[in-house]
């Protein structure tokens, strides 16, 4: 999976956020929050990655298990997949 | 995924405040034109739509973006486009549609008579996050005796209906005057049938250029303004909770908004001041660039004198709607009471109560 490109990552004092592009508004008006993880996750995403590699490189970031950072993964992907952020 | 509030609102507030802290411009204003084709009789800005001279002086749609980019750059997230009526400009989209590939949460002020089906169409291709008319009566007769121009009733509405068919994100407000606050409700309803938004202001101010307009022919009266605010129960049981829980702030501050601290306006001649009504420090970000232009707003609003004594020790202090901007246009010092708003705050402490 990758993200999609119709999203841009900004930065509001300190909070990181993604916000919709061009026609994207119609779909998805408004902003969506992102913790430190998720963050990470969104930046990976810029390439092709499997929730594996995702898993990975977030337990080697954040020094969390390994199966509370494939939770926390897939909860991300779940939550943003439906808001047409990620494609495939 | 955070301790950030959830509902919208609360969150672009607290999202203003983080930057504030920062001193982050993460909120923009650009005013693309002054000119306007309608001439409403308490505008505090618009000059002719056909005013040669002054179309002369607004920045070009390549300089409008250049002074996108570095905003951007600096932090810029909101960015209100506005005049005027921005859609007098030819090349209004030459500056729109690269806004719309920035990341930005665009906001667009128009009076939607110019809003014909292909421009609705062409903003649904890539709209604002929101879009606000303004409605200035329910009825052709006194929305054109505001506005002075014939057939602008018939073509707002028609307007309006384009983007609603398409949409786009819209919300309808009014400028409540004398003159149409008859037609309150009636405009209340318009929005409804069309299943948008809608909201109201009326504390009407001076024109910032110091040009003569009709605005005392049109404000309403203190004591309206406060009824008027009792019949709203979001703003009702807002005062409310003021009355219960007032007491004098802590600081002196006279700057108590965002302006200045997280948020600019960039005029159509390109310069950088503190809010619409404010027109300084007329800094020129095209010239010495936006931070170094940003930074002289911040010293601007840091450095303003702070209340004036008359309104520190006012009673009814917490009622004001005063600011600097005020201040500056009715009595052109950044810290002197306003006479009508001094009455405004004082008929709100009649109507919502002594604080105990």
């Amino acid at each position: 999976m990758k993200r999609s490109e119709k999203f841009m990552l900004q930065n509001v004092g300190g909070v990181a956020l993604l916000t919709p592009l061009g026609a994207q508004v119609m779909e998805m008006n408004g902003l969506v929050i992102l913790n430190d993880t998720a963050c990470c996750v969104w930046e990976l995403l810029a390439e092709e990655r499997t929730l594996d590699e995702l898993t990975a490189i977030v337990v080697e970031r954040f020094a969390v298990e390994p199966v509370r950072a494939r939770a926390d993964v897939q909860t991300f992907l779940d939550e943003i997949a439906p808001l047409g952020m990620v494609d495939g | 995924m955070s301790s950030l509030p959830c509902e919208y609102g609360d969150l672009v507030r607290e999202l203003h405040a983080r930057a504030a802290a920062r001193r982050q411009p993460v909120n923009g204003t650009f005013e693309l034109t002054a000119r306007c084709n309608l001439a409403c009789r308490m505008c505090y800005i618009s000059q002719s739509g056909g005013d040669a001279t002054v179309r002369a002086e607004e920045l070009t749609a390549a300089a409008w973006l250049t002074l996108a980019r570095a905003a951007v750059d600096e932090g810029m997230l909101f960015l209100l486009l506005t005049g005027g009526e921005v859609l007098l400009r030819p090349d209004f989209f030459e500056i729109y549609t690269p806004l719309t590939r920035m990341g930005l949460l665009l906001t667009l002020f128009s009076n939607g008579t110019l809003v014909s089906e292909a421009l609705a169409q062409r903003l649904a291709e890539a709209p604002p996050s929101r879009t606000e008319i303004t409605l200035y009566g329910a009825t052709t007769a006194t929305y054109e005796a505001i506005t002075g121009v014939a057939g602008s009733y018939a073509r707002c509405c028609a307007g309006i209906e384009a983007l609603v068919r398409r949409r786009v994100p819209l919300g309808l407000k009014t400028t409540v005057t004398r003159q149409n606050v008859g037609e309150l409700d009636a405009m209340r309803q318009m929005a409804r049938n069309w299943g948008v938004p809608f909201s109201g202001g009326w504390l009407l101010s001076q024109r910032r250029d110091g040009a003569c307009s009709e605005v005392e022919h049109c404000r309403l009266s203190p004591s309206a303004c406060v009824a008027l605010e009792a019949t709203d129960q979001i703003s009702a049981r807002g005062w409310t909770e003021t009355a219960r829980h007032a007491v004098a702030p802590a600081h002196d501050r006279n700057f108590h908004c965002q302006a200045g601290a997280a948020s600019f306006v960039i005029n159509p001649r390109g310069e950088m001041n503190v809010c619409m009504d404010l027109p300084l420090p007329a800094a020129r970000p095209l010239e010495v660039g936006f931070r170094a232009a940003w930074e002289q707003t911040q010293r601007y609003v840091d450095t303003a004198p702070p209340l004036a004594d008359a309104c520190r020790n006012c009673g009814a202090r917490v009622y004001c709607p005063r600011c600097p901007a005020w201040s500056l246009l009715e009595t052109h010092t950044l810290n002197e009471p306003v006479p009508y708003l001094c009455e405004v705050a004082w008929a709100r402490k009649e109507q919502h109560g002594q604080p105990t």
